[in-house]
């Protein structure tokens, strides 16, 4: 039932990784936990088939787009944006080792005199991570080449600041302001490595209830366009392609332009290496996780199920989705509410940090005996479906105990591991289930990644605390 | 005692034995008092005839002294006679105890007159227990195994539990079949006979047993919250294998109790600590294994009573020293490669 939680989110809200061989990109779901925050129509509600937001019904059965010639107008304006932009715009890629073949590679644009560029934090990640293991280079369009070094960054809004050897453009314009919903937008970028492409579409403006500013871009942003420059009509850079749904249609996302003027400015301020980059990521993915739990720090919010109070949607970011089994002749009935704040961070392949996400199993039965509904019980309380790789974090270490709660008995079950090269972060697996009822009962799972140690434990302490058996 | 010579009852029984030690055809050989000796071969005119290409025409002869001692004397035969493992070649009046030799390739036994014979044995209608029948065993067996696959099966709360209740009955039972077969062809190579029952006794008796004691230490972890013990199943498994290793290795050959004692504490001993060793190291390079877990019964069987949530995480707080105790245990296993195959 962990799986149930988790898997579908995943492959919904899939982050466009840029930096993974493309073929692999889209064979795979990522391997973590999405590192954006996703529109707020929740993936797990609008896979393809499901009633949701963009359930059948609710497009027209022919696009008018579709059958409408594009406006030579419109494709001439795409055209003098690429036109302008051209020059500034420059494909990154990274090289393990001595290889001459890429083993990843996104965009970059002219954002400062001298050779400033700005793209992803995630494209430069694994240089980052691996200094020693990987090297970066610049390809114009018109086939230049050079040296990458990377002079700051910024992972909690997934930006880089670099410095493109011998290549100097023109920089594009910053524009800070987010624009309102509607207006038309561009996006360049070199896709799929098939050369440098530009799309267009609309901007929706900020993303509601996220937990980190994003525009929502309803254009098509793919593999490989990742850090290129989105503009709009008049070629300023409103924003920076950062992600996008990989199984839905055109919803994709920025990072808005002020958080690049904000790192061009700290750059300018910092002669960063390659051992000080590693320690500002980590110290980041540190202060995004204080963020995170910050933001959680209210009253714990409860919803009453089956005579239960559990921890509901703590905070406006928090993206909550319930569903349940009407069909009546069912032995068990079991609601399900699945929450996640969508918050983390993309820290490199198959890594991601600073998120949580819970859910819980309400189950409640006028057929089954006391022994089905206790073994039902168990297998969703069962600690399955955990992710993440050796390389990357530890073996879990559990404790396991049954806990008094307000009004009835637990089965409390908190796991923890620790993170290698990203020293003082953690991930936790927390099961609760009760034990007080032969008839009722829930099973609640609540995961947590990248967090520091004693204010996830803190959270996890009052988020078992919030619980109430008050039939 | 008379001599049976003597008094005229003197014969020796010439019985050829198959390689389990059973008689496949007898002979008797008349004796007398001039005549205490008797010879062996392929020949026509020997006393004992033997259908055996590797026996000499005279292979050798035989002699019954007065006081009952057999005594073999190799004709100077080319393979010469096989005594308690030591082969015999021209050699002269050697005894023969428990009158086994072999000539050729020949098993025999040698039963004369003097032979002690233990007391005949009481033919009783019903064994002294049921735990003496294979029969009922491996019924109470099977009862016992089919209880344990119906309430498991019945404990998922299945749509068809007819369906998926014949499912894993076949299953178990081809599982089952090898393994008693696996035995009964090993009893037959060894001693003669297939002892399906007695082997299907064992197997459906120790599995019962493996079951049921897990069941109650399950049930016992959940109703007095003892500490979780990742591996008791598999050493309790462990235990169940030494016990079915042991009885089945005595019925199936010939081997000493004590031998078969030493094998079935080595087998279980070495498979269980080395699937140990993989399993731990495997769990340990698994980062997303999560061992713990707790079987949860009605909640009336809790009989301990619950801790307070301040208390638990008090405890929890160690979690960060055993989290990073394992993350260091596993560190040198990792090269730390950014190439590393395991994404």
């Amino acid at each position: 039932m962990g799986n149930r939680f988790g898997f579908q989110t995943l492959l919904a809200a899939a982050v466009l990784q840029w930096p993974l061989p493309m073929a692999l990109a889209q064979m795979q779901p990522p391997a973590g936990p999405p590192a954006v925050t996703p529109a707020p129509a929740g993936p797990a509600a609008t896979t393809p088939g499901s009633a949701g937001p963009l359930a059948p019904g609710a497009m027209p059965a022919e696009s008018p787009a579709l059958n409408m010639p594009v406006s030579p107008a419109t494709s001439e304006n795409a055209r003098d944006v690429l036109a302008r932009v051209r020059p500034a715009v420059i494909q990154i890629k990274g090289f393990f080792g001595a290889n001459t073949a890429q083993a990843f590679h996104g965009t970059g644009f002219a954002a400062a005199e001298g050779g400033i560029f700005i793209t992803n934090y995630h494209v430069v990640a694994q240089q980052v991570q691996y200094p020693d293991k990987y090297r970066l280079e610049y390809r114009t369009p018109d086939g230049k080449t050079g040296a990458i070094t990377i002079l700051a960054i910024d992972v909690r809004h997934d930006l880089a600041v670099v410095h493109a050897a011998g290549h100097a453009p023109e920089p594009l314009k910053l524009e800070p302001v987010v624009p309102v919903k509607g207006e038309r937008a561009y996006s360049i970028g070199f896709p799929l490595d098939v050369g440098l492409t530009i799309t267009e579409g609309v901007s929706n403006g900020k993303v509601e209830d996220s937990f980190d500013p994003r525009i929502h871009y309803s254009g098509a942003i793919n593999g490989g366009m990742s850090g290129g420059p989105a503009l709009n009509g008049a070629g300023s850079v409103i924003g920076i392609n950062v992600s996008g749904y990989r199984f839905e249609q055109l919803v994709s996302f920025l990072v808005p332009a002020e958080h690049a003027l904000a790192l061009l400015e700290r750059s300018r301020k910092s002669t960063p290496n390659a051992r000080s980059l590693t320690r500002d990521a980590t110290a980041q993915l540190r202060a995004h996780a204080a963020a995170l739990l910050g933001a959680l720090n209210g009253k714990m919010l409860t919803q009453a199920a089956a005579g239960y109070l559990l921890p509901g949607k703590l905070a406006p970011f928090i993206d909550c989705n319930a569903a349940g089994d009407p069909t009546p002749s069912q032995p068990i009935q079991v609601v399900s509410m699945n929450c996640a704040a969508k918050a983390g961070l993309y820290v490199q392949q198959g890594l991601f940090s600073g998120d949580l996400r819970y859910a819980h199993y309400v189950l409640s039965t006028d057929k089954l005996d006391a022994w089905r509904f206790a073994s039902k019980l168990s297998d969703l309380a069962s600690a399955t479906g955990a992710f993440g790789s050796r390389r990357h974090v530890g073996p879990f270490a559990c404790e396991n105990r049954v806990v008094a709660l307000k009004g009835f008995d637990a089965s409390v079950m908190v796991c923890s591991r620790g993170y290698r090269k990203l020293e003082g972060l953690y991930d936790f697996t927390v099961r609760v289930s009760s034990l007080n009822n032969t008839k009722r009962g829930f099973a609640s799972h609540l995961d947590m990644y990248g967090l520091e140690f004693e204010p996830a434990m803190r959270f996890i302490k009052r988020y078992v605390e919030a619980m109430e058996w008050r039939p | 005692m008379n001599d049976p010579v003597s008094s005229g009852k003197a014969a020796v029984l010439v019985e050829i034995l198959d390689s389990h030690g059973r008689v496949q055809l007898r002979e008797r050989v008349a004796l007398a008092d001039d005549k205490r000796t008797f010879s062996i071969g392929r020949a026509v005119d020997a006393d004992v005839t033997l259908d055996d290409a590797y026996a000499a025409a005279r292979h050798a002869t035989v002699e019954i002294t007065p006081d009952g001692r057999v005594l073999v004397s190799d004709l100077d035969s080319v393979n010469g006679v096989l005594i308690a493992g030591k082969r015999h070649r021209g050699t002269r009046n050697v005894e023969v105890p428990n009158g086994v030799l072999q000539i050729g390739r020949t098993r025999l036994r040698l039963r004369t007159a003097f032979e002690a014979l233990p007391p005949e044995k009481p033919d009783q209608l019903r064994p002294a227990s049921v735990l003496h029948d294979p029969a009922w065993l491996a019924g109470i067996g099977a009862a016992a195994g089919l209880a344990q696959l119906g309430y498991t099966t019945w404990l998922g709360v299945p749509r068809d539990l007819a369906a998926v209740l014949v499912t894993t009955l076949i299953s178990a039972a081809a599982g089952a079949g090898m393994w008693v077969a696996f035995w009964a062809l090993l009893s037959r190579m060894l001693c003669g006979e297939w002892r399906w029952l007695r082997h299907a006794a064992i197997f459906l008796g120790v599995a019962a047993i493996f079951y049921a004691i897990n069941g109650v230490l399950d049930l016992g972890w959940f109703m007095f919250s003892l500490p979780q013990w990742s591996l008791r199943a598999a050493w309790v498994g462990a235990i169940a294998l030494g016990c079915a290793l042991y009885l089945h290795l005595i019925h199936a050959s010939n081997i000493a109790p004590r031998r078969a004692a030493i094998v079935a504490c080595i087998v279980p001993a070495l498979s269980g600590g080395a699937g140990q060793w993989v399993q731990e190291r495997q769990q340990m390079r698994d980062v997303n294994h999560i061992g713990a877990s707790l079987r949860i019964y009605p909640p009336a069987l809790h009989l301990s009573t619950a801790g307070s949530i301040d208390d638990y995480f008090q405890s929890a707080a160690a979690l960060r020293a055993a989290a990073d105790a394992k993350r260091k245990a596993t560190r040198a296993d990792d090269d730390d490669s950014a190439a590393g195959d395991d994404e």
